[in-house]
């Protein structure tokens, strides 16, 4: 069985679509074809991978409480391209998006499933999740905690120690539990999709999150673009401002 | 302030001018989003994009009423329409808030008026409804008093609903 894993986010690297497509591709099995759908240039190179897919995995963010228009261009591509030809795939999604709601990525989904009824495709399903850039935060967060374990390890060796000193141990284990908590429903209804790809049946639209409370994630949101539009200047620049438009 | 936004191409706009104040005109012929936000972090309201978008935002923003003519395509907006939309988002600031029960971001220019959306072309019984969610989706996250959705048989019905 063969499933491509699209990868639809704009962005060049670590999109918060290729973590959740990391995920996913765990927990499917079989032959995996990942691929990036960024621009037109990107869209030749896709179709030839779906000539012959069993079932796909377009992962995408949610602009706009809908689809990214560069994957809508492709969307009608790939529609003339499967009436035309012996496109018999079944389709999967994973959406999300930067609020903590998974449920905002409901007409997205919705889109998606117009699309496979319009084109003949088979539609079955997707996760969608809230809090998708915070998540994506933790991956980057991990690898810190592990870069920070092994100084320590060097360190404490260095200085005659353990080569695995237990206080550094426990913080980096209690850090990635809590990391991974934040990722459960994610996990949890991947996996579930990934037995679903397997078996080839549908799995219906389910909604996740990052889990914490709603305000704390607010709170959290705010602190991280405040801290990016310092770095940035944006700040210094009208931040907040009602902006008039310049001559261009 | 009101702005229609179509994507019935640029021979269309005269016909438009006196229905409003302002036209932006959905051709295609510029950059999709690219996700990177610099629009609320780096150059507030203004995209890094140097192309006829790159002030969308601050034109959007000051709208009171938005009229959107689309082609429908699955149960949304045609991709030209929605490549403006996805990058005005500088119109909205990074900080966010609850709105409608739900989290989205506050609103560089405050409230607007009417979100309005004309859709033209083959559609569904199923996509319609879709539409009407996704427009309705729309105000709230956009701060828009009011939502209004009507389906044209023809692309030329829209002169007696503006």
């Amino acid at each position: 069985m063969k499933t491509v894993f699209i990868n639809c986010s704009p962005k060049k690297r670590l999109s918060a679509s290729s973590w959740f497509l990391a995920i996913q591709r765990m927990f499917t099995g079989g032959k995996q074809v990942l691929v990036k759908l960024r621009t037109p240039a990107d869209h030749a190179k896709v179709m030839e991978q779906l000539t012959d897919a069993d079932a796909v995995v377009f992962a995408m963010p949610l602009y706009v409480d809908g689809i990214p228009s560069h994957v809508l261009g492709f969307l009608e591509k790939l529609e003339r391209l499967s009436r035309e030809t012996d496109l018999h795939f079944r389709m999967y999604a994973i959406a999300n998006n930067g609020f903590i709601e998974g449920r905002q990525n409901e007409p997205l989904m919705r889109s998606l499933e117009h699309f496979c009824a319009r084109s003949g495709l088979t539609w079955c399903g997707g996760v969608g999740i809230g809090g998708g850039v915070m998540l994506n935060v933790t991956r980057i967060l991990f690898v810190v905690d592990i870069a920070i374990l092994l100084l320590n390890m060097v360190l404490s060796a260095a200085q005659g120690g353990s080569l695995f000193p237990r206080d550094a141990l426990w913080d980096f284990t209690s850090s990635a539990l809590i990391l991974l908590y934040f990722n459960l429903g994610v996990v949890f209804y991947l996996v579930r999709m990934g037995s679903a790809i397997r078996r080839g049946t549908g799995f219906g639209k389910k909604y996740t999150r990052i889990l914490i409370p709603s305000f704390v994630f607010i709170l959290f949101a705010d602190i991280f673009f405040t801290v990016v539009s310092v770095l940035k200047g944006g700040v210094f620049r009208g931040w907040l401002a009602r902006k008039e438009p310049e001559n261009q | 302030m009101r702005i229609i936004l179509h994507d019935l191409g640029e021979q269309m706009n005269d016909r438009f001018r006196e229905k409003c104040d302002a036209i932006l005109c959905a051709d295609g012929k510029y950059a999709p989003c690219q996700g990177c936000f610099n629009c609320w972090t780096k150059h507030p309201a203004e995209c890094w994009i140097k192309d006829r978008l790159r002030q969308v935002s601050r034109v959007i923003g000051q709208a009171d009423d938005l009229v959107i003519v689309t082609k429908n395509l699955y149960g949304g907006y045609s991709a030209a329409v929605k490549n403006v939309l996805d990058r005005a988002i500088g119109a909205s600031t990074p900080f966010s808030t609850y709105r409608g029960r739900e989290m989205h971001h506050t609103l560089r220019y405050g409230k607007h008026g009417l979100w309005k959306v004309l859709v033209y072309g083959d559609i569904t019984e199923a996509e319609k409804k879709s539409f009407r969610t996704l427009a309705e989706r729309n105000r709230i996250n956009h701060g828009y008093a009011r939502c209004e959705v009507q389906f044209l048989r023809d692309a030329s019905e829209w002169e007696g609903l503006l």
